[in-house]
């Protein structure tokens, strides 16, 4: 028992050693100009922000996004691929310089990686049809109400706390959602309505997204903790990058539709 | 790697997967009725229908056994509405299984039929029964002997099959299981308690219809 708990305190003890000097060797923004390369991670299973295509290749907005940053920054581009749990620690540890993959702001993240200012939302909200009478998402709290969902996913938890007279229809994955929608089986989808707009354009349908929506989330590079330089370059390149309209056209591109809320190049820029 | 079963944690879920599997055993019981009288008058007319009929219920079956149940009720659930009919899930999937199965059924009870031997037939007949003595004391006895054992396995397998429901929005047992999973992601306790509901559902339907074919049709049939 008690060379057990040594143990762990040996490899506790080296793994913060190891932390530690890794966290050091983040790189600084003269270093990635020196060394010509800037190393983006990007989650591949976000699709359309990160997929792999027929060639095994990984593509999508977050892959053209980088590129734009890598030529603005006169470098080449390096992918690398990361997942949900992996991806803040590769930042933090210098294996990558950012991290994209709808990393939406939050002060608890925020305590260990550092932000950019956004580069797009997302907007969890409602889908509907044209005609319909929603003007906010609590109007769905109805027994007359039917929301087609696909099961499993988050925003069940959502209706069930929080439309609870609300009928629900669920199936088995978004392209079924949809088309059920489409068909006249519902009255709305709860979702993070962006990521439903190439299902969407499949549909003879004329769609509307509910004027008020549940709750929009802003996403940005995640950079490592003191890569001050870099953020503050990365900034500035962020900030010309929404003034060439350049998101607008690459989300476009990969989503099928406009950003519902786009960023807007504010006075914060 | 250690994994600690937290079977605590799916109890409070535990009427709702009943009540899931009192839908299931609707479905199937619903569908197989259905079947039932679709396979009967599909026997007959293939045993004793003129040609075109004998044709046209032949298209059907094949038809029908040769595609997969899924696809079929996703063409009434999905493919339909562009032709201007909107089947709920619920229906949709009735509809489905009770086609279906009278496919299946239309053929076990053709091979039931068959299985009167013409000598009983010619027997009944020079003992002076009339047509509907013949059907009452001489094919009836038979037929039900013959099929009720491959009538009640049909029944198990639509059970087992009403599990394709939840993939059409139907929250029958298993699309109840999913939901389950996924709020408390106990996997391994939400589908073992899910199998042994549906273990429950098929011994009690085996025993039962074992014991009604060993007593009311003489049928050899294990209980378990």
């Amino acid at each position: 028992m008690s060379f057990n708990r040594l143990t762990w305190i040996v490899i506790a003890a080296v793994a913060m050693l190891g932390f530690t000097a890794n966290t050091v060797i983040a790189r600084t923004l003269d270093e990635i100009i020196k060394s010509g390369t800037i190393k983006v991670g990007v989650n591949p299973t976000l699709p359309p922000l990160g997929k792999f295509d027929e060639k095994n290749e990984i593509v999508g907005f977050d892959v053209d996004y980088a590129n734009e940053i890598a030529k603005l920054l006169g470098v080449k581009l390096e992918i690398v691929q990361v997942g949900s749990p992996d991806r803040i620690p590769f930042v933090q540890t210098g294996k990558i310089d950012f991290v994209m993959g709808a990393m939406t702001r939050t002060p608890e993240r925020a305590k260990v990686i550092d932000f950019t200012l956004p580069v797009h939302t997302e907007v969890m909200g409602v889908l509907t049809i044209e005609g319909k009478p929603f003007k906010h998402w609590k109007d769905l709290d109805n027994e007359n109400i039917t929301l087609v969902q696909v099961r499993g996913t988050t925003p069940i938890k959502f209706i069930e706390d929080n439309l609870k007279k609300a009928k629900v229809t669920q199936l088995d994955n978004y392209p079924d959602a949809v088309r059920a929608l489409a068909q006249g089986r519902g009255d709305g989808l709860i979702d993070i309505i962006d990521f439903v707009g190439e299902h969407m354009n499949k549909h003879q349908v004329k769609w509307k997204v509910v004027e008020t929506p549940v709750d929009v989330y802003y996403c940005g590079l995640g950079v490592a903790k003191n890569s001050t330089g870099l953020k503050d370059w990365l900034n500035v390149a962020i900030f010309d990058l929404h003034k060439k309209g350049k998101v607008g056209e690459l989300w476009k591109k990969w989503f099928g539709i406009d950003m519902l809320y786009p960023t807007g190049v504010g006075a914060a820029f | 790697m250690s994994y600690t079963l937290q079977f605590g944690q799916i109890w409070p879920y535990l009427p709702s997967l009943l009540a899931g599997a009192w839908l299931s055993l609707q479905i199937a019981f619903v569908a197989f009725c259905g079947g039932l009288l679709i396979g009967t008058a599909g026997a007959t007319a293939l045993s004793f229908g003129a040609g075109p009929l004998r044709r046209l219920v032949r298209g059907y079956v094949t038809f029908f056994t040769n595609t997969p149940q899924l696809v079929q009720i996703y063409f009434l659930y999905f493919a339909l509405p562009d032709a201007g009919i909107l089947l709920s899930s619920y229906t949709a999937v009735l509809i489905g299984m009770t086609l279906n199965a009278g496919a299946y059924l239309t053929d076990i009870q053709r091979a039931g039929f068959e299985s009167v031997r013409s000598s009983e037939m010619e027997a009944a007949e020079v003992l002076g029964f009339g047509r509907m003595q013949q059907v009452r004391y001489v094919i009836l006895p038979h037929v039900a002997r013959v099929l009720f054992p491959p009538l009640s396995n049909q029944y198990i397998i639509m059970t087992l099959g009403t599990s394709m429901a939840a993939i059409f929005g139907v929250e029958e047992l298993t699309g109840r299981a999913f939901n389950i999973n996924s709020q408390t992601f106990r996997s391994i306790e939400v589908f073992s308690v899910t199998a042994a509901l549906y273990v429950v559902i098929t011994l009690v339907a085996t025993v039962v219809l074992g014991l009604i074919g060993r007593f009311a049709f003489r049928a050899r049939m294990r209980l378990v």
